[in-house]
This record gives C-alpha cells, sequence and structure tokens, in this order.
C-alpha cells in the first residue's frame, strides 16, 4: 500500500521547513530509514527518512521549496499504485512559486535558493524586472541593498558552508555575511548567525542606542540614511500586565472559554426613571438615589421573578441562589472592580442607593474589604453614562447571566391616533449562558426588567 | 514604449528624468514652457538674481563704513534683468546639456495623462511603463475682488518691471512675500506687507520669525498683521486690520504673494483614477500614487512646495519604480527664505516639539559669537537656535537668522539625518572663522 511521507514539525514555532535537497528521486527504489532529503528549519537542519520499503512513486516539492509542516512531500509504494489522494490540497508551489508566495507577502522577490549555483542578490524577473519590482515592493527595505545589476561577484560564503535557508535570508536582506564560522554543525552558517550579524552590522544612531540599552525593540529595517536605525525605527518593549491587569485578563478569558454566552439588546421605557429622579433632585432631604440604582433596584426585583438567572454553574452542576448577591462593575484607575452588595433583595431603594455608593467610594479608594469583592450571584455593569448604546457584557463564571444598562435615548413612537411621539427609552443588553438559560427564557427575563423600570415609580416608594 | 514619461521639466521633473536616465532607462520629459520649470525660469534662479543685485547696490550705500567711498549709485533694472536673463540661460543650457548626457528624450507641448501607461503630447500619443507626473505649481489667485487689476504683479510678472517703483504693497508676508520685500525695500521702493495671519515667515520657528519681523521693521518695511485685504481698485488697495476700521493704501503696484497652488487641472489626472484635489496628488513616501505605475513629486503633491524637496522626491520615485530600495524622510528638508537677512532652518520648530509633546532642550546664541559675521556685517544681527531631545540630546531642529545661513543649514541637515547628538556633533571641527561657527556655539550651549 502507497505510504505518504510528510514534513513532520520539528518544534512549536516551526510552521514551515526549507527542503534543502532530495536524496532520492521519483522512481528510486529505498529502503526504511534511507534519507529521502535534507530539511532545514530556521534553527536545524535535519533529514527526512523512508518509514518503509518501497519505490519513490511521486515527489510534491522540487528542492528549495518552502513545505508546511504536515504536508505530504512524496508518496513510497509499489510502482502501479494510486498516488492522487496524498497529493497536498492546494497548489503544490515549486521551487520557483515558493519564493514568488513570499514574495507577495511583503518581502523582496528573491532568487530561488538553488543549490549549487551562487548566490544571486535579487534576481530580475525573466521578464520586465522593473514591474516586478515595482507591483511588489521592498517593503522590509534594506536600504543599503546590492542592486539587482550588481554580478553576483565574489560570493563570500562558498555554497555549502552556508544553509540555504542562511542564504535565503541573506539574499532577501542583499546582505552578505562575513566567511566566519556559524552556529551550525562544522561551523556550517545558519540563519540565525546572518541574522544575527546583520542586525549586529545594522548602524545605530547614538540616540537610537540609548533608547535600545533601555528596552526598545528595533521594528523592521532602519529608515536612516545608509539603512541607519533611528529612534522613530524603534519600539518600546512590551508591557507587562500588573497584578490587577492579569487577573482581569485572565477572569474574562476564562469566561468566553468556559461559556457560551449570548447577548440580548431591548429598551425599557425610561419616562419613570427620569421622573422619579427629578422628584429626588428636587426634594432636599432625601438621598441622592441615581438612575443606576434605580434600575439596579429594578433588576433585582426582576431576578427574584426570573430566579433561574440566578443561579451558579460549576464544573457540569447548576447551584440556585437564594439571595441576590448583586455585583455592580465600577470603573476605577487600578482597572475594572466588582463590588457585591450582599442580600441586595432585602435592601430598599434608599439602603440599596447608600450601599452601592459606599462601595463605590471604597472601590475607587481601593478600600474595599475582600468579603466585598466575593460571592455575587448576579451582575450589573452600566456603560450608559458613557453614552453606549449596547454592548456585550461578559459574564463573571460561575455566574450565568449580566445586565449591561445602556445610555438613555429618545425614540420616536406610533401613537394611537397614527401620529408620532418621542419616548425616553434606556437600552438593556443582557447576557446569558446558553448552557443554562435558553433565548426564549433570557428575553423574557429582560422583559420583566423592562416591565419594572417602565413601573419604577409605582415600584419604589421614596 | 518608454520606461518612464516625465511630465514636468523643473527641478523635481528633469533631475527625476536624468536619473533615470543615468540608470540606463529610455525617459522622455514634457515641457509645455521652459526646461527649468518654475525654479530656474520665474521663481527661485531669478529671485535670487534679484536680491543679490539690491544686497549689492545697499552695501555700495553703507560702503563707507567699509572704509569705501563711492559716489551715490543708481538702479538699473532694465540690466538686473538682462543680467537674470543670461543665467536663467545658460542654466538652462546646463539642464538641456544633462538631459542630452543622460539619454533623455525631451517632448515640446502639453502632456495629458491617456489611462496609466500613455500620454498624449499636443494630441501625439506616448506609452510608457511609468508616468512621474511633476507639473508643479502656479501662484495662487485668493478671493479678492480687483486681484486680477492691470496693476496687480505676481511673483512671475514681478520679475518683468523696467523701473523701481515708488511703493509697492505686498499681500503675503510668506517667503515670496518677503524676499520681494527686501529687494525693493533695498532698491528704494517704499514696502508695506499686509499679512492676513497674527506672523509672518509662517512655518518658521517663532524666536526666528519674531526677530525677522523685527529686523524688517527696524530697517523700514512696514507691516500689517492679522490684517484682511478687502479689495483692490487700480493701484489703492482696502484692507482692515484686526479690531480696525476698514483703511486704503495706494502703491504704484500690487504684489499677489499669497502662495502657490498645485497644477493639476488638464493633466488627465481623475479621468486616470488619480487620488488628487486642489491641495494636490497624494503619494506615499516613495511617491506612488493610488493608480498603479503612476508616479508624482514636488509641488503637485501640493507638501513643502520647495525646489531641493521635488528633486530628492523624483529620485526617490525613480528608484522606487525601477527596483532600488528608497524612501523620503521628511524630517531633515532644509528650507531658506532669501530676505535680508536670510533665514535658513531645518528640522523640527519649538512649535512642533510643543504640539508634538516632545521633551527638548534649546540654545540660542547671536550670530556676533562668530568672528566672521562681525567680519561681513555693520550693523545686522542674527541668531542660531538649536534644539535638542532633552533625555538623549539628539538634535532635532536648528533655525538661523543671518546672512550666510543658507550655506551652512545642510551641515545641520546632515546632523539630524544622522539623529547625531549634541555630544557627538561637538566632536565636529568648524572651520575657522566661518559663520557656521556660530551653529557650534549654539551646539556647544545646548549641551
Amino acid at each position: 500500500m502507497a505510504t505518504p511521507v510528510e514534513m513532520p514539525k520539528l518544534g512549536n514555532t516551526v510552521e514551515q521547513c526549507l527542503l534543502v535537497a532530495w536524496h532520492k528521486r521519483k522512481g528510486d527504489a529505498v529502503c526504511a530509514g534511507d534519507i529521502l532529503a535534507e530539511m532545514e528549519t530556521d534553527k536545524a537542519t535535519f533529514d527526512l527518512t523512508a518509514p518503509s520499503d518501497g519505490t519513490v512513486l511521486e515527489v510534491f516539492f522540487d528542492d528549495g521549496a518552502m513545505v508546511p509542516v504536515f504536508t505530504n512531500v512524496c508518496v513510497i509504494g509499489e510502482v502501479g499504485e494510486a498516488i492522487e489522494e496524498y497529493r497536498p490540497k492546494t497548489p503544490v508551489p515549486s521551487a520557483t512559486a515558493g519564493t514568488a508566495s513570499i514574495s507577495s507577502s511583503g518581502n523582496a522577490p528573491a532568487a530561488p535558493a538553488q543549490p549549487g549555483t551562487a548566490g544571486v542578490a535579487v534576481s530580475p524577473a525573466p521578464d520586465g524586472g522593473a514591474d516586478l519590482a515595482m507591483s511588489t515592493p521592498r517593503s522590509n527595505g534594506a536600504w543599503f541593498a546590492t542592486q539587482p545589476a550588481t554580478p553576483p561577484e565574489n560570493i563570500a560564503v562558498p555554497v555549502g558552508r552556508m544553509s540555504p535557508r542562511a542564504r535565503r535570508f541573506a539574499d532577501e536582506h542583499s546582505f552578505q555575511p562575513s566567511r566566519l564560522p556559524g552556529s551550525g554543525p562544522d561551523g556550517r552558517i545558519l540563519e540565525r548567525d546572518v541574522r544575527a550579524q546583520l542586525a549586529s552590522t545594522q548602524p545605530v544612531s547614538r540616540a537610537a542606542r540609548s533608547l535600545m540599552d533601555s528596552g526598545y525593540e528595533i521594528r523592521g529595517a532602519g529608515t536612516g540614511v545608509g539603512g541607519m536605525i533611528r529612534t522613530s525605527d524603534l519600539v518600546p518593549p512590551p508591557v507587562r500586565f500588573t497584578g490587577m491587569r492579569e487577573r482581569i485578563a485572565r477572569r474574562m478569558e476564562e469566561s468566553l472559554a468556559s461559556t457560551a454566552q449570548y447577548t440580548l439588546h431591548a429598551s425599557a421605557d425610561a419616562t419613570g426613571l427620569l421622573a422619579l429622579r427629578r422628584e429626588i433632585k428636587a426634594s432636599p432631604g432625601t438621598p441622592d438615589i441615581t438612575i443606576n440604582d434605580l434600575v439596579a433596584f429594578c433588576a433585582i426585583q426582576a431576578v427574584l421573578e426570573v430566579p433561574a438567572v440566578n443561579a451558579e454553574l460549576i464544573e457540569g452542576r447548576l447551584y440556585q441562589r437564594a439571595h441576590v448577591n448583586l455585583g455592580f462593575a465600577c470603573d476605577t484607575a487600578r482597572g475594572l472592580v466588582v463590588p457585591v452588595v450582599h442580600r441586595s433583595e432585602e435592601l430598599s431603594v434608599a439602603e440599596l442607593s447608600g450601599r452601592m455608593s459606599a462601595l463605590t467610594t471604597q472601590a475607587v479608594e481601593g478600600t474595599l474589604g475582600a468579603d466585598d469583592m466575593v460571592d455575587a450571584t448576579f451582575t450589573l455593569s452600566n456603560l450608559g453614562g458613557l453614552g453606549v448604546e449596547s454592548f456585550t457584557p461578559v459574564i463573571n463564571p460561575p455566574q450565568v447571566a449580566i445586565l449591561g444598562v445602556d445610555a438613555i435615548t429618545l425614540r420616536p413612537v406610533r401613537k394611537s391616533d397614527g401620529g408620532i411621539d418621542f419616548v425616553d427609552v434606556i437600552g438593556l443588553s443582557a447576557t446569558f449562558d446558553h448552557q443554562v438559560i435558553d433565548g426564549a427564557p433570557g428575553a423574557r427575563f429582560l422583559n420583566v426588567v423592562k416591565e419594572k423600570i417602565a413601573s419604577v415609580q409605582s415600584l419604589c416608594s421614596i | 514604449m518608454f520606461d518612464l514619461i516625465v511630465i514636468g521639466a523643473g527641478p523635481g521633473g528633469y533631475e527625476a528624468a536624468a536619473h533615470a536616465g543615468s540608470l540606463g532607462k529610455r525617459v522622455a520629459v514634457v515641457e509645455k514652457a521652459e526646461l527649468g520649470g518654475t525654479c530656474l525660469n520665474v521663481g527661485c534662479i531669478p529671485a535670487k538674481t534679484f536680491l543679490r543685485s539690491s544686497r549689492l547696490f545697499r552695501e555700495y550705500r553703507e560702503a563707507a563704513a567699509f572704509g569705501i567711498i563711492v559716489n551715490a549709485p543708481s538702479f538699473d533694472l532694465p540690466a538686473l534683468v538682462a543680467r537674470k536673463d543670461s543665467v536663467v540661460g545658460t542654466l538652462k543650457r546646463g539642464v538641456s546639456a544633462l538631459l542630452r548626457d543622460t539619454s533623455v528624450e525631451v517632448l515640446h507641448g502639453t502632456g495629458r495623462l491617456v489611462g496609466r501607461n500613455a500620454v498624449e503630447v499636443d494630441g501625439e500619443r506616448h506609452e510608457a511603463a511609468n508616468i512621474l507626473v511633476a507639473s508643479g505649481s502656479r501662484p495662487a489667485v485668493p478671493p479678492i475682488p480687483g486681484i486680477d487689476g492691470e496693476r496687480v504683479l505676481d511673483s512671475t510678472s514681478a520679475f518683468q518691471l523696467t523701473a523701481v517703483p515708488e511703493r509697492i504693497a505686498i499681500i503675503g508676508g510668506g517667503y515670496i512675500g518677503l524676499e520681494f520685500a527686501s529687494f525693493f525695500h533695498e532698491i528704494g521702493t517704499k514696502v508695506t506687507v499686509y499679512e492676513a495671519l497674527p506672523m509672518i515667515a509662517s512655518g518658521c520657528d517663532g524666536d526666528i520669525a519674531d526677530e525677522l519681523l523685527k529686523i524688517l521693521r527696524r530697517g523700514g518695511i512696514e507691516f500689517h498683521l492679522s490684517c484682511s485685504v478687502l479689495g483692490i481698485e487700480g493701484s489703492t488697495l482696502r484692507y482692515q486690520d484686526a479690531g480696525g476700521a476698514p483703511e486704503s493704501d495706494s502703491a504704484t503696484y500690487i504684489l499677489n504673494a499669497t502662495g502657490r497652488t498645485p497644477v493639476v487641472s488638464d493633466l488627465g489626472l481623475e479621468e486616470a483614477g488619480v487620488d488628487v484635489s486642489a491641495r494636490g496628488i497624494r503619494v506615499d513616501e516613495q511617491g506612488r500614487t493610488n493608480v498603479p505605475n503612476i508616479w508624482a513629486c514636488g509641488d503637485v503633491t501640493g507638501r513643502h512646495m520647495l525646489a531641493h524637496m521635488a528633486v530628492r522626491e523624483g529620485i526617490v520615485a525613480v528608484n522606487s519604480m525601477f527596483g532600488r530600495p528608497d524612501r523620503m524622510r521628511y524630517d531633515a528638508v532644509p528650507a531658506v527664505i532669501y530676505s535680508h537677512p536670510e533665514v535658513a532652518m531645518v528640522g523640527k520648530t519649538e512649535e512642533e516639539l510643543k504640539a508634538a509633546a516632545i521633551d527638548y532642550r534649546k540654545a540660542v546664541v547671536p550670530m556676533a559669537l562668530a568672528g566672521r559675521f562681525l567680519v561681513e556685517h555693520v550693523k545686522e544681527t542674527g541668531l542660531v537656535k538649536v534644539l535638542a531631545g532633552a533625555a538623549h540630546g539628539e538634535i532635532l531642529g536648528v533655525h538661523a537668522i543671518g546672512d550666510l545661513s543658507s550655506e551652512f543649514i545642510v551641515a545641520a541637515g546632515a546632523m539630524i539625518e544622522a539623529e547625531m547628538t549634541l555630544a557627538q556633533a561637538s566632536e565636529i571641527i568648524f572651520p575657522h572663522p566661518t559663520v557656521a561657527e556660530a551653529l557650534r556655539a549654539a551646539i556647544l550651549k545646548a549641551q
């Protein structure tokens, strides 16, 4: 039976390998363990060996091709066996086509690596080299490049002493490496040696050097005179997350990885909310209850009516929670903090408002106790104050739902007499975990929230 | 089939064509008027010729201070125009020789794009793999009633005067207006400059522009800043100073020096799909337009409108179209105002650094620190200002006012190109005695 031989993946970061040279050709008889071809990654060279005895029925790549890992490179079997099913699906790049595909990704049109021939810096296309060069400009520009017209005189490193991959890299950068021994077997110069040499020989301005000493890194080629690296070619080193940012990042990633989130958007009549808020503002002596407090109160009442959203999913088990421990997202200088109002359903709207206000102050000051940040069973996130009209809140697992509150906007509504009225509405964006709550129940919960908000004046006695 | 057709034989166009020719390409350049374009025929070169004479005229008047007694000189404007024509003629023959030596074909006529690979020159179609649009600019005509009157000059017709005018009103205090202001002032014309902005020499470093205004006013040129010109009737100009009532002034001539506008019409650019507006053709840092094979350089791209920048842009475009890696860098483009005194600058101004929130240090020194400056002048003053990065001391901008500064500003440009620090630049040996030593003094002071 025919056996395909695929390009192995050597190393986690290796996505493709260079097929340096075939040792066997189509039609050659091979024994298991025979070297079929010489391969090379950017770090090492290795031999591809025959997995079984047989005849090389077909080879899918030529010398010098870049082959993606896990792609069939040849087939071994008995003469006459079908091989078509093993042919790689995508058009097989030949040596030249492989080079062209690299060019189109932004690199220079370089000569195909041809073992045994001199390393030409940049090979003009056979017809109209200027056109090709123009349509695929050197975006990684090596400004000190030797010109295409330059003949490949005195090759600094004899073929064989330098790996084809290294030579390809050098060619692409129009760079002539020194003859010093490389870090490969027998002093063979590998790509990493050429990279290092190129980096160390690129001129760097004094100011840029100072920045590099403080951790700045080179982005692309130098843009100064003669390819000199200038400060504008440097980027700051990546910033390490602080503890809190790291925690938020991990929680958010876990949330999206471990749940099946979907978000529903709706809006509620905000006429009552605004009227109540005006009333509160106009009555001295009453606590300063905000729109957000009122919406939180309505949400709690809705959760009590639809307890399915007040649950936690932990390792495949659903725990219904008796109390509504309301978490609410707070924006602080250090990032997102979610303080928790425990047993929020037991509080009057004024008490809820006072509690949320106190917790917010502590969150901003960074003085929340550990108890104030745990055991939330349902979360509220309000971006309406920032003008957001809809968003997709991210659930804080193991909770199964979160209610987002959007901005209040004006909406035209058709009156019974056919005329048009404008009504203030507040947007609501609720995210549910589909593992627990299906779309219709989620929508029903959102409708309950709408009803509570629309009737907030009768719900809350100030 | 040409490898390249260049539209416009100004500095950007002819240098690009010659460069492509020297690379062995088959090149043509289309010119509807004279080789050399605005710069050579009606711009930089005529202006500098005029200013050379006006300076000499002033120096003769002040010769006694140098120990030379001369009779009262008089100014022969027609003789100056003849000398200008002779200088321009010599340079034009030089351009012609350059194009011949580099085998560039000159197509006389009006060029127009027909598609992305052909140019029609007076009806005749020429195909080219690449087209470089270097059509330049023309004097801008602001919407001022009467701006087309017969007493109104622009920077082209001002070079054709036959007699020294008694009074001239110059609309615009940019580099064109200021150079003409210096010229006319020195040959004895009463000069008034009307500028819409609160400052002259827009784009200059503020300290230098302030100093220039002070020196020119002290010399006797009148300036109206933040001033709107309301209209022109015959040789009378109506204007309104900021917060003031409308006034009027009459002059022998009124010179429109409100700037220049890219030449983008009647070139077939829109039809070819080129991204172009009244502000110019949009190109990337290699000179590519949005249409493959069509490139642009110089004033027509509406950027700095400097001949030397057009030259570099044209060469970058040619290198890029023929696969030779190159790119424009705009952070070390020198600029000179040939007013008397002249102003030379390169790199960032202090205002630009502030706007970009770049921490900087600066030093300003008087030109008189350089012995040569005192030797050359009697009562003139000047300044050199150096701006450098606060942390590393890399030189970011050099701004100078004082004659001969145009001849050493290239050194500052090289320092900026090399991102040289003050410490590195202070190792450079400056010849003594030269005016350039003022730059050295400023570098040492900034350190």
